[in-house]
């Protein structure tokens, strides 16, 4: 394992931190870091939800100013005060989260901020052909015209990827790229920052996914808790030392013992013959109560939108939907929430969090009528049962009067899980709900997924990480172009099954 | 919390009791009973609407017409009341249209999905129009003696006007703070996607927030026209400016999603006292202008410095 292609020696440090530390009032984010990035190697920080990672990013990025220490750039202290003096230094970044102008164009959100002009007009002619020759240069195509808002996440990510190498960058911080892709873009977005290492481009590159660091990075480092553990050659570490290294425990099984459900078992959701019109189409199965069902699929297969229909978000065009034996007619969110159905939604900025508020406010969201009497919410049996639930999903916060935006972002995902759980549903469909969160984290939602499949409550487990479905499902259904490619069960749940039922025309 | 924390925080509160002080230790008369009582009677029908367009705003919208609710209110009340005499039945009728145009504002704005701004806007225009329809195009006055002590009625020595405005305060406080439709007009305003996927009916959500502004600002209406006893047509829009002014100076932001109530009463009285200030010192009023806008400028530019994240 390991990428070696630039003499380790040598080659002189981009970016060096020399004792840098940055605090948010109380939170300590990084404390006294040393740490340098060379050119051209990409260099990996993994570290748990809160580790200071982004924190690193953005300090580089010019996002955030650091408390105390150095930055050096090539040698020479630098005060970067502004995301601007970044960008001209050639420091550039992709954000954990998107941060595009849903209502414009490709090329538009591409050339932000670097139209080119002619005279003293933009031109749109010019811009569209420089845009046009990075997608070129780097193979990675996109049609310019498209409104961004209208594309999948997985191509607004391309997007992003395609403003930052739109700037000629000499180093570029990939947070936790691959969370929003399938594997197949996954390997796309590697290719690329292969090559773009080889051209001297410095990579600092954070993910969650440990595999995927191991394989792509020339060395990595490890944060926990802001302290920086240590910085190895990428050959000298395994799954099994980062592991180690990130949570300071040892290795356990990541997946929960997952337990069978009895031929007998009542089935509580029965979905047939669904449809809707260029989404997907005669859809038919059903869950078991307390059985876990793993919704595999490429991102576009036409699986959230599924989910969202059996939540009583869009109605359907043809077909029924029957929970505990009573058929859902005129479906609507409010009804589901009511008999007992959450949903963890795939993006946590769009459709999940109300950043500006408490975490209180947005785990019990959807639950206020449990708490609300003549006299209003009850906000001390909220408060009450709001902590419970962070507790049981393992939310690392500072208290729960502060502001969800203030989180890192797998605490952030945490929060949606908390949400879903307060509600002690009966089905939980869960659409992307470990992603970007860390090992331990997902561990607790694992556990958290199998206790309540203990208690006889069902799940929809929507993932793109074929592991995760095959770790955690009693059966998978697989979905292709809209139609349900495959529903495999017992020892047919293997990688090569889903794989080829997921290219399945 | 640190000073920087607590003077975010309270910053407006902070503002208005100091400008009370200075007032009061160096301004003849400012510290009067009679200048207090007159200051509180005079905040209260911005207070009575302003309250509920914090709702607004907090929800992600923006509602121009309350000062075409607030002209032809009155004008619909009178008439009831000129026909009738019966002064009750008069402010029902008034408040009722008030909802009723509320109710209007909200079908243009959740249904067919214009803009607020736009859409009230242009509601104005109309509900100006209605008053000249309904008034006759002149100036209109109660025909009853009880309909001036709407207002001018006093308890303990306050004027009802400031009973009602008190009243109304707590009453959008509470329903901001404490109930679950509080909860969801900040949901609403703070992400409506999240808010729609947590089962919350947004477009009624925003429906309640247009017809209790509606009403609120119909209720200021009627509590001016008693004072003054009388009511006249027009297209003065300057109402919903004063009261925009003191939400926005509160530090309600007008994105949605954050903002109190308190925050708007303590920005109506920390510019109602620079007002009074400046009439008992004699400021020439052009220069009042000058500096109210100054002021204005201060707070918010010190209002976004302060909620800036700490970078
Ligand atoms: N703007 C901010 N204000 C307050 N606290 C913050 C802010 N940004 C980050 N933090 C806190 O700093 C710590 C480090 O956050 P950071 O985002 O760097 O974590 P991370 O390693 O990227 O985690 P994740 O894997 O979840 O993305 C967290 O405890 C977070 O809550
Ligand atoms: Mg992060």
């Amino acid at each position: 394992m390991g990428r070696l292609n630039i003499n380790q020696k040598t080659a002189e440090a981009l970016i060096s931190f020399k004792n840098v530390s940055k605090s948010f009032g109380a939170t300590k984010a990084l404390i006294n870091c040393n740490i340098d990035f060379k050119m051209g190697e990409i260099h990996s920080l993994v570290g748990e939800n809160g580790a200071g990672k982004s924190t690193l990013g953005k300090i580089i990025l010019g996002a955030y100013k650091l408390d105390s220490g150095q930055m050096l750039i090539e040698g020479k202290e630098s005060q970067i005060n502004s995301p601007v003096q970044s960008v001209n230094l050639g420091l550039v970044g992709i954000s954990q989260e998107l941060s595009l102008l849903p209502s414009r164009t490709v090329v538009d959100n591409i050339a932000m901020g670097r139209e080119l002009t002619s005279g003293f007009f933009v031109s749109s002619k010019k811009t569209k052909e420089k845009v046009l020759s990075v997608m070129n240069r780097f193979n990675l195509f996109l049609n310019p015209d498209s409104i961004v808002g209208s594309l999948s996440v997985a191509e607004q990510q391309k997007v992003e990827i395609l403003r930052a190498l739109n700037s000629n960058a000499r180093l570029i911080v990939f947070d936790e790229p691959t969370a929003r892709l399938a594997s197949n873009e996954t390997e796309q977005l590697h290719f690329l920052v292969n090559s773009l290492a080889k051209t001297g481009t410095t990579i600092i590159y954070i993910s969650h996914f440990l595999e995927e660091v191991l394989s792509i990075s020339d060395r990595i480092s490890l944060l926990r808790n802001g302290q920086l553990i240590r910085t190895n050659i990428a050959k000298k570490e395994t799954k099994k030392s980062l592991i180690e290294g990130m949570t300071g425990k040892e290795e356990g099984n990541l997946f929960p013992k997952i337990k069978p459900v009895s031929k007998n078992s009542e089935t509580i959701l029965q979905v047939s013959n669904l449809t809707r019109k260029n989404e997907f189409e005669k859809i038919s199965f059903e869950i078991k109560r307390g059985e876990i069902v793993g919704l595999s699929g490429l991102v576009g297969s036409g699986r959230s939108e599924l989910a969202l229909t059996i939540f009583g978000d869009k109605k359907p065009d043809k077909g029924k939907i029957n929970f505990y034996g009573k058929e859902i007619k005129n479906n609507s969110i409010n009804k589901s929430i009511d008999m007992g159905i959450a949903m963890v939604p795939e993006s946590r900025r769009t459709q999940g969090l109300i950043l500006a508020r408490s975490l209180i406010e947005n785990i019990s969201l959807p639950y206020l009528k449990k708490f609300s009497s003549i006299y209003g919410v009850n906000k001390k049996k909220e408060k009450v049962d709001v902590i419970e639930a962070c507790n049981k999903t393992t939310v690392k916060h500072n208290g729960v009067d502060f502001e969800v935006q203030y989180l890192s972002g797998g605490n952030q995902q945490k929060i949606l899980f908390a949400k879903a759980a307060m509600g002690k549903p009966r089905l939980l469909i869960a659409d992307e709900p470990t992603r970007g969160v860390d090992i331990g984290a997902k561990k607790s939602i694992y556990e958290l997924i199998a206790k309540l499949s203990d208690v006889g409550e069902s799940v929809l487990l929507i993932s793109s990480e074929i592991e995760e479905i095959i770790g955690m499902s009693n059966r998978v259904l697989v979905m292709s172009r809209g139609k349900l490619s495959a529903e495999l069960e017992g020892s047919a749940i293997n990688k090569k099954t889903i794989m080829e039922a997921t290219f399945k025309n | 919390m640190n000073i920087i924390e607590l003077s975010r925080k309270y910053g407006i509160a902070v503002i208005t009791i100091s400008l009370f002080l200075i007032l009061a230790l160096t301004t003849e008369g400012f510290f009067t009973e009679r200048n207090i009582r007159n200051l509180l009677d005079q905040q209260s029908t911005i207070l009575i609407a302003a309250s509920f367009m914090t709702i607004v705003i907090i929800s992600g919208n923006f509602d121009i017409s309350i000062s075409a609710i607030f002209v032809v209110a009155p004008l619909f009340a009178l008439n009831i009341e000129n026909a009738t005499g019966n002064v009750l039945l008069s402010v029902f009728g008034g408040v009722g249209l008030g909802i009723i145009l509320g109710a209007f504002n909200a079908i243009v704005v959740t249904y067919f999905k214009v803009n607020s701004f736009i859409a009230t806007l242009a509601t104005s225009f109309m509900f100006f129009g209605f008053g000249y329809l309904i008034s006759d195009r002149s100036l209109m006055r109660p025909v009853t003696d009880t309909y001036q002590q709407i207002a001018r009625t006093k308890f303990f020595d306050i004027t009802s006007a400031t009973w009602i405005a008190l009243i109304t305060v707590i009453i959008a406080s509470i329903l901001l703070t404490r109930t679950r439709f509080g909860r969801n007009v900040f949901a609403t305003g703070g992400n409506q996607e999240a808010a729609r996927l947590a089962g919350i009916n947004v477009p009624m959500v925003q429906a309640t927030t247009f017809i209790l502004l509606g009403a609120s600002a119909a209720l200021a209406g009627i509590v001016n026209s008693s004072r003054s006893i009388s009511a006249q047509p027009s297209d003065d829009f300057s109402f919903v400016f004063s009261v925009l002014t003191a939400v926005i100076v509160g530090g309600t932001s007008i994105m949605g999603g954050k903002g109190a109530i308190w925050r708007t009463v303590a920005a109506a009285f920390f510019l109602a006292f620079m007002n009074n200030g400046f009439n008992l010192l004699q400021v020439d009023p052009l220069w009042q202008r000058i500096i109210l806008g100054l002021v204005i400028v201060i707070a918010v530019a010190l209002d976004s410095w302060s909620q800036r994240k700490n970078v």
